[in-house]
Order: structure tokens, then sequence, then C-alpha cells
């Protein structure tokens, strides 16, 4: 397999009230094309920290992410949106739809801003939702669906892009068992067909059952990496 | 679909932006209805004084105007109204002699500006006989009649058919007098025509200041939308013995009020659009704070902050797109209503009249007065909608993901 993600001694120091917080402290990890890996651990230990620094989202007090070989530490603001869009997908624990767009267009849109024919958009995102079982619910608004229905649609939204990897902050902390085990098993079976790379942070047991990679962060540091 | 988000956006909280519409909707209409009802104050004024006192224009001996002699006549007032007469612009002329003198009656006297006319021709230029009160207009039955305004009138204490006694020099420097019989009473805003004029026949008028057909002063009314300057300029150019003057060069005051009044419409129409300048920034302040997360959310995915700064300000531009033509069809619909019916302000016609106003306003507002609202209307909009378009992407998308 090819390493998709490389980070290199990154590093994230907060000064909050000019006590300084290392959240990631001198991190190195790789991530492998194809992976289903979980980042687990305590509150505060920097899960949440290391996945805006892998997503882009947030740059590195020092060190370096390479992603396919592109160093985005030294990106701009603009292009690292660009990056973002062609090569990242998220999830996130509260699903974070757009509620005044319907399921379907809640996927469409992340076509939209990559500028994708109307016809295309349409297509993907009304087969992605069926993937997901949301094949019943395309033209509801994020108001009117459950939890663990929300965050189906949060995961066809990240998949439309067709991102390298989909980075997800605790996706199931907020659903219930049934939903859980169903959403788990809907981005495993992904996993495992479609070779998607997915990396998540967690507490959850279950999720940690489910992954084929285990990385245990304490106080910034990766304290244990084990494959399953 | 950005187009979408910031539509329904705008109908995620019905309630505030209905307020935001309202805000408009009652911003733009006092703007139109204060327009049209300061237009009219502004409009009434200037044409009751055009129509009654300055006319559009009027031609004099070149030193009349300084010195109100009644040897300064025009040189030859024939060829005058001839040219007049020719030009399409004119629409109405009329002759006059001019002299000050006394008006007395039996128990009064006072000062006064008499006024020698042709009936026929005075009614046609100042519609003279549609202020007749009481009486007739230059009944032909009675010898000298003479026309007064209602304020001197009481002053005199006279009534219709009462006599009063002009007197005032004649053209040798004697002093003459003639007794003249109240034919009617006048009733007009202006104050001149109510307090200080009295109105006799020019035949009457001229056979005793001894001036034959001589006369003083011609008026003449133009056509809407004519230029009466350039006009005023023309004839000084004809007619360089005597002296043309537009109305503004007549009565500069209402040049100046004209001015006063535009001064004092543009503050009226900063205070509203800053007013709605602000109620369209708290609006949107709040909109945009209430979803800091959703557009973290939005960074995040890949929305450059140019969309988001777009979003924004398509929100506050569908905002005004609603509110600016229902404001301006209130607005409309006031003005055509009040246009036609007046707004009637006799409860303060004494203190109105006082000053020279029409009691009863007729609100109106030109085309394009409401295209420079409107236009007013989106620039304020548009410029209110920057800071709070700006705010939204100043947020970093780490952070506004997790706000609460």
């Amino acid at each position: 397999m090819a390493t998709l993600i490389e980070a290199t001694g990154i590093s994230k120091v907060y000064h909050k009230t000019t006590v300084p917080v290392h959240a990631v402290n001198n991190m190195d990890l790789t991530i492998e094309e194809g992976e289903f890996t979980a980042i687990v651990g305590p509150s505060g230990c920097g899960k949440t920290t290391l996945l805006n620094i892998l997503g882009g989202l947030d740059y590195p007090s020092s060190g370096k992410v390479e992603i396919a070989g592109v160093d985005i530490t030294d990106m701009k603001d603009r292009d690292l949106i660009d990056f973002r869009l062609s090569n990242i997908g998220f999830v996130f624990q509260a699903y974070n739809l757009i509620p005044v767009l319907t399921a379907v267009e809640n996927v469409e849109f992340i076509m939209l801003l990559q500028k994708k024919g109307k016809k295309e958009r349409e297509v993907r995102a009304r087969e992605l939702l069926i993937q997901m079982s949301m094949g019943d619910k395309l033209d509801s608004r994020p108001g009117e669906l459950a939890g663990g229905q929300q965050q189906r649609v949060a995961v066809a939204r990240a998949l439309a892009s067709k991102p390298r990897f989909i980075l997800a902050d605790e996706p199931t902390a907020n659903l219930d068992s049934a939903s859980t085990e169903n959403l788990l098993n809907l981005m495993s079976q992904i996993n495992t067909e479609q070779h998607t790379t997915f990396v998540f942070s967690t507490h959850d047991q279950r999720v940690m059952d489910k992954a084929k990679r285990l990385v245990t962060l304490q106080d910034g540091a990766i304290i244990s990496d084990t494959r399953r | 679909m950005l187009t979408i988000i910031a539509w329904r956006n705008v109908w995620r909280n019905k309630g505030r932006s209905g307020v935001v519409i309202g805000a408009m909707v009652v911003g733009i209409w006092a703007l139109s209805f204060g327009s049209g009802f300061m237009q009219s104050f502004l409009i009434g004024y200037i044409e009751s004084a055009i129509r009654y006192e300055t006319s559009n224009g009027q031609i004099h001996h070149p030193s009349f105007m300084e010195d109100q002699d009644i040897k300064f006549t025009i040189g030859d007032p024939l060829k005058v109204v001839a040219y007049l007469k020719e030009q399409s612009a004119v629409r109405g002329i009329c002759a006059r002699s001019l002299v000050n003198g006394m008006i007395s009656s039996a128990r009064q006297a006072t000062g006064v500006r008499i006024v020698g006319v042709n009936p026929v021709e005075e009614a046609d230029v100042t519609h003279l006989d549609s202020l007749i009160a009481d009486g007739e207009y230059f009944s032909t039955v009675l010898s000298n009649p003479v026309l007064i305004g209602e304020k001197l009138a009481e002053k005199l204490k006279v009534k219709v058919k009462a006599k009063v006694v002009l007197t005032f020099q004649d053209a040798n420097g004697n002093i003459t007098a003639g007794r003249f019989r109240v034919a009617g009473i006048l009733h007009a805003a202006s104050l001149v025509i109510n307090e200080s004029s009295a109105y006799v026949r020019k035949d009457d008028l001229n056979r005793l200041l001894n001036i034959n057909a001589a006369i003083h002063e011609i008026a003449y009314i133009t056509n809407p939308g004519t230029d009466d300057q350039a006009l005023a300029d023309q004839l000084n150019k004809k007619f360089p013995n005597e002296k043309t003057s537009s109305w503004q060069e007549l009565s500069p005051a209402l040049v100046f009020m004209q001015q006063w009044m535009g001064a004092i419409l543009k503050v009226l129409i900063v205070v509203i659009m800053t007013a709605l300048a602000f109620g369209i920034v708290n609006t949107m302040l709040m909109a945009v704070l209430e979803r800091i997360r959703e557009l973290g959310v939005l960074m995040a995915l890949g929305m450059n902050r140019g969309r988001v700064f777009l979003m924004i300000m398509m929100e506050t531009i569908f905002l005004t797109t609603i509110g600016g033509p229902l404001g301006l069809i209130a607005g409309y619909a006031t003005i055509s209503y009040l246009g036609e019916k007046g707004i009637d302000l006799s409860s303060y016609s004494e203190g109105l009249e006082a000053i020279g106003y029409e009691s009863v306003l007729y609100p109106s507002l030109g085309t394009t007065d409401y295209i420079q609202i409107v236009v007013g209307v989106l620039i304020t909009a548009i410029l209110a909608s920057i800071y709070p378009a700006w705010k939204a992407i100043q947020y970093n998308p780490v952070e506004a993901i997790h706000t609460l």
C-alpha cells in the first residue's frame, strides 16, 4: 500500500492565557491508502487537533504534513481550501449538514463547489444516498431526519467529492447503538469494497472494534499503534 | 445553489426577516411619502407664486424694477406680445399697467399696489377669476370695478359693492384719485394678493394715469418643463431695450426655498437610509453570529471565503428586493391616493395661509424620484451588508465548527 498521509514531527502549541498547552507534541504518523484507522485516547489527548492538522483545517506549530506527496503545511489558506475540496472528506460529530438544503442537495453541494455539472451531481448524489439506505429521504431536510440518518447523509456528502480519504471526528458520539452499528457497517463496507481510507477520532469502543488500525494518544503523543 | 442557500437562509427566521422587510417597507414608504409631501409643499408654494404673482416670466422697462415710476413703460408692447405669441413654449400672455398708491374706504386707508389688467388675459394667465370668494370677476354692470383680497377687505372694513377711492400720482406728477366699487373679494394663499393688491381694469387705470395704452408689465406663462431662464435670456437678446426676468430672478426667495427644501429632503433621506442600514447590519450580524458553526463547516468543506461573502450579500439583497418593491408600492399607493384626494390641513390653514401656503396639499412624486429611492435603498442595503459579510469570513473554520 502506498503512503497517503505522512506527518513528520508535528506539534501544536496553544497559548491559552499565556500558559503554553502542547495539544500535539512532536508526533510522527503515517497513514497508508485504504486503511481504516481509529485514533483513540482520553479527552484532551489531542485527537481532534491531530485530525484538524491532518485535514488541513489547522496549521501545525512545527513539523510537516504531506498528503499524497503534497506538503500542505506551507499552503496558503485559499490553496488549502481547494486542496481540502478535492482530497479530503469530513464527517463531524454534530453532522453539520446545511439545514436549508435537502439530503440530496447537501450531497450535491460539495460537487457544486467542485464545479461538476448538474446531471453528474444529481446522479452521484442519488447513488450515494441510496447506497447509504437513504433513498426514501432524498428530499428531506436535516431537521426532518434522525441523528443516524443525518450522519449517513454526512458520510454520503464526504464521499461525494471522491476524496483521497475521509476524516471523521467522533462520528458516532451522538448516535444510538443501532445507528452506530449501521453507520460503522456502511463505512466498513465502503472501505472494503472501494478501498476508501478512513481516519476516525473516537471514544467509542464499537468504532475501535471495527477499526483495522488503532492509534492511541496520550498528552499529544502516540503511545501505541496497533494494526489488526 | 448558492442562490438557493441564500434565499432559504432568508426564510430560516421568518420573524426576523419579516421585521427587516417591514422596516424596509416603512422606511421606503416614509421616504416616498415624505418626499412627495415636501415636494407638494414646495411645488404648491412655487406654483402658487408663479401662477398668482410672478408668472413664469415678466417683461418691463429696464428701470422699472428699480424705480417703479409710471413713466417706465414698455417701448413697443405690441411687438413683444406678437413675438411671445409665436413662441410654442408660451401658453398665456397678459399686459398690465401698475402704480403704487393708496386705497381708502370710509373707515380706513392703506398703501396698495394697483394693477391694471385686461380681465380676459389676466384670467388666462393668473386664473384670477378662480380666486373670487365673494362678488363677481370684473362685473360689467359696475363702472370702475376693483378686486381686492380678503385681508385687505377686512382691513378696510368693506364688502362687495362698497365704494373705495384709489389715489396715486398720474403721468404728469399730479395726485389723482378715482372712485371704484368693490366688484369681488379674492381668497388667495398669496400674501401679495390677499393684503396689498387692488386689481382694476387697465383701461380705467390708464385713463386716470393719463398714459393711454401704455403698459408697464407683460407677464407670460409657459408650458410645463420649459426652461424659463433660457426663455428669458432669449427674450433679452431679442428685446435689448426691455428687461425680461424669469421667475427665479423675480423671486430669489423661491429659489432659496427650493434649495432649502432640497437640503431638508436630503437630510431626511440620510436619516431614513441610516436607520435602514443599521437595521440591516443588526439583522445580518445576528444571522451571521447564529450560524458561525455552519459557516465554519462551509469553509471546511471547501467553500472559499469569496463565496461565503457573496452568500451573505445575496441574503441582504434578497431582503431588499422583497422589502423595496413593497415599500415602493405602499408609497406609490399613498401618494396616488392623497395626490387625488389631497391632504386637508385646514385646521392649520390660518397659519399656513399667513405664510402663503395652500391649506390642501396634493403630494406627488415623479418617476425619477422613485428610481432614486430604489437605487438609494439598494446601495444602502449593499453597503450595510458588507460588514456582516466581512465578519462572516473572518472566522477560522476550526474554531467556528467547535462553536456551540
